[in-house]
């Protein structure tokens, strides 16, 4: 039965392992192919997963779980894995070595992130969450001829060591007040008790941990850096995945494991959600690369996903499910533009929409969901947001303050987002000759569109696979 | 304040200063053997918790493998005492008002009673068969992921530090 229950993560590992021997087996293959191939396998993944069915059940001594919510986030990250992959295979030219080993390294880090989706133990939470985070210091630093993505490799390495350290420390002060680490027993043992404030203390350090995942304020100052430093491929899947894998984390660790106190740490979520959205938000206005500009974008929309978190009512948790959802196509098209073009600033991109029309449309869209433009799907995913804050803001008048500050943020990030905007399409181009796409990117980028236009005007299936999957925490 | 309690603020203040020592050393071989020091007197505080395999395991395998590799990378790279630095007074100055907001925060919580919810039940003193048995079955899905993260860090390790780029 635990094998069975693991499945989706040992067809990962297979397929990870196997990719490392290819070097051994047939040096000078096509790896660009190879990429191709990976990405089609983990697609195939993917639909398989569909016919799994979730369960109440817990595995190995209930440490994992293999409900609504698990399989929620499982679909996403093999999605993003299966992008990612295809964009590793477009980067090839631009890696000096080891491209077999890059997307082991990126299958690798997909099955800890499936891991962190069905976690119900903080020492399995521990050790999955640092299987994904050193994965992507290596990563971060693959182009090590380039000062940039060394810098940022180091950067991220030491931070991340130590939130890392914070981690641990709460989980043993956690560990030491209650004498367990497994969520459900955490759980019962809450309700039924009042909690010592070294307990309380151990769940801000590992909130700390959680926050620097998702880098939200005050844990959020390598985001920029790292996101300009690391190969683009990199770049999104911090984008889509790791900050997807902190969120899981954080809804599956409060609202699972410590909703008992939620009293102590909602108002420190309410405080942090609307730091973050003030950060990211001004902090991108000035920026001209535009991997720094989604860096800071993605301190924003942490910002909009905490406010959902914070607000601790049922449509919250499942606004958080559906933002990430639809967050994860806008920003992988955004990234498959930006491997197209193969530029960085903001200026390179003038006249792109007369250069290639295809790029040109895709990044708009994708600038103008992120900025929650109706129809797409990033507004309704915002609408959602706010609509359960406000709900909470009916019980505790502190959440207009935090709708007001969203409702800023949004504001403001209309100025960058039409900035791009405004450079694809008014803006004359220097260089006019055309950009090749090839035939895997467009298909990536008509998917991604579709689902970016389709989820806007018809939400309903995302809505009612995240109701699902939040459902499990029953909050009302 | 019984032998007990006298050996416990002794191993805990010793390692607090080894600690200490560790970074605030220019000579990196010091800055080791400091390191190995902080981890004996760690054993010093499993032996008081009766855990002596965890002891012991201590002493074998961080004070004696994990250091010599140290020693071994610091002598092989031959790295020098590093220069005296002048202090940013603005990190310092920033740093210190962090770590102290961080302690008073940390008094305020920790002089309220701390009542512990339910006391841990394990007996470590019982021996090998007390940690092997919870690793190889309880805990046998993070010890399968801990493998994968080694992989992981020694792929890492030749791919970041191998010398011709191909």
């Amino acid at each position: 039965m635990n094998l069975y229950a693991t499945q989706l993560e040992c067809l990962l590992v297979i397929l990870g392992l196997g990719t490392l021997l290819t070097d051994a087996f047939r040096p000078g293959g096509d790896r660009r192919k190879l990429g191709y191939l990976l990405a089609t396998l983990v697609t195939i993944t993917l639909l398989y997963s569909f016919t799994l069915a979730p369960t109440a059940d817990t595995f190995f001594h209930g440490m994992y779980r293999l409900d609504s919510f698990a399989l929620f986030f499982k679909r996403l990250f093999l999605l993003a894995t299966a992008f990612v992959l295809l964009m590793g295979a477009e980067f090839v030219e631009r890696f000096e070595t080891g491209v077999a080993e890059f997307y082991a390294l990126v299958l690798l880090a997909a099955t800890g992130m499936l891991v962190i989706a069905s976690v119900n133990d903080f020492i399995l939470l521990f050790v999955a969450l640092e299987l994904v985070t050193i994965t992507f210091y290596i990563l971060t630093a693959f182009l090590r001829r380039q000062v940039q993505s060394l810098e940022a490799g180091t950067k991220y390495l030491i931070l991340g060591a130590l939130s890392s350290g914070f981690t641990v420390y709460g989980i043993a002060y956690i560990f030491g007040t209650t004498g367990t680490t497994n969520f459900d027993k955490l759980a019962t043992l809450l309700s039924a008790g009042g909690s010592g404030s070294a307990f309380l203390l151990g769940m801000l350090l590992v909130l700390t941990g959680l926050g620097f995942k998702v880098a939200s304020v005050p844990f959020q100052i390598w985001a920029p850096d790292v996101y300009q430093g690391a190969p683009t491929p990199v770049t999104a899947f911090l984008a889509v995945g790791s900050k997807a894998a902190g969120f899981a984390l954080l809804l599956r660790v409060m609202l699972a494991g410590l909703l008992p106190v939620s009293a102590v740490w909602m108002p420190v979520l309410l405080v942090l959600a609307a730091a973050t959205l003030g950060y990211g938000n001004l902090g991108a206005i000035s920026q001209r690369n535009i991997k720094r500009l989604l860096g800071y974008s993605s301190i924003g929309h942490a910002g909009y996903m905490l406010m959902g978190l914070a607000a601790g009512n049922a449509l919250g948790s499942q606004a958080v499910l559906f933002y990430l959802g639809q967050y994860a196509f806008t920003n992988l098209c955004a990234f498959l533009v930006i491997i197209a073009v193969g530029r960085e600033e903001i200026a390179d991109y003038a006249g792109l929409g007369k250069r290639s029309p295809i790029l040109g449309a895709a990044l708009f869209l994708a600038m103008a969901s992120l900025a929650g433009i109706p129809p797409l799907s990033g507004f309704f995913g915002k609408f959602q947001l706010f609509a359960a804050v406000i709900e909470a803001a009916q019980t505790n008048w502190h959440y207009y303050i935090l709708a007001g500050i969203g409702a800023g943020a949004v504001v403001v990030s209309l100025y960058y987002y039409f900035n791009v905007g405004r450079a694809i399409y008014i803006e004359e181009a220097k260089d006019t000759t055309p950009i090749p796409v090839s035939l895997p990117v467009r298909a990536g980028l008509y998917v991604c569109m579709l689902a970016m236009i389709g989820l806007g005007i018809y939400q309903q299936p995302l809505v009612e696979a995240a109701t699902l999957a939040a459902g499990i925490f029953g909050l009302k | 304040m019984n032998v007990h309690d006298t050996l416990f603020w002794f191993f805990s203040i010793a390692m607090l200063l080894c600690g200490v020592f560790v970074i605030a050393n220019r000579n990196p071989v010091a800055s080791a053997m400091a390191l190995v020091l902080m981890f004996l007197f760690m054993a010093g505080l499993f032996v008081l918790l009766e855990a002596f395999f965890i002891a012991a395991i201590q002493v074998l395998v961080y004070a004696g493998a994990v250091m010599v590799l140290f020693l071994f990378v610091i002598m092989l790279l031959d790295i020098k005492a590093s220069e005296r630095r002048r202090f940013a007074f603005l990190g310092v100055f920033g740093g210190i008002v962090v770590a102290g907001a961080f302690v008073w925060e940390m008094r305020i919580i920790l002089s309220q009673p701390v009542i512990p919810l339910q006391s841990g039940n394990t007996d470590l003193s019982a021996g090998l068969e007390n940690v092997v048995k919870p690793l190889f079955q309880h805990y046998m899905l993070p010890f399968e992921v801990t493998a994968l993260l080694l992989l992981v860090a020694m792929v890492g390790v030749v791919l970041l530090s191998k010398k011709d780029l191909k």
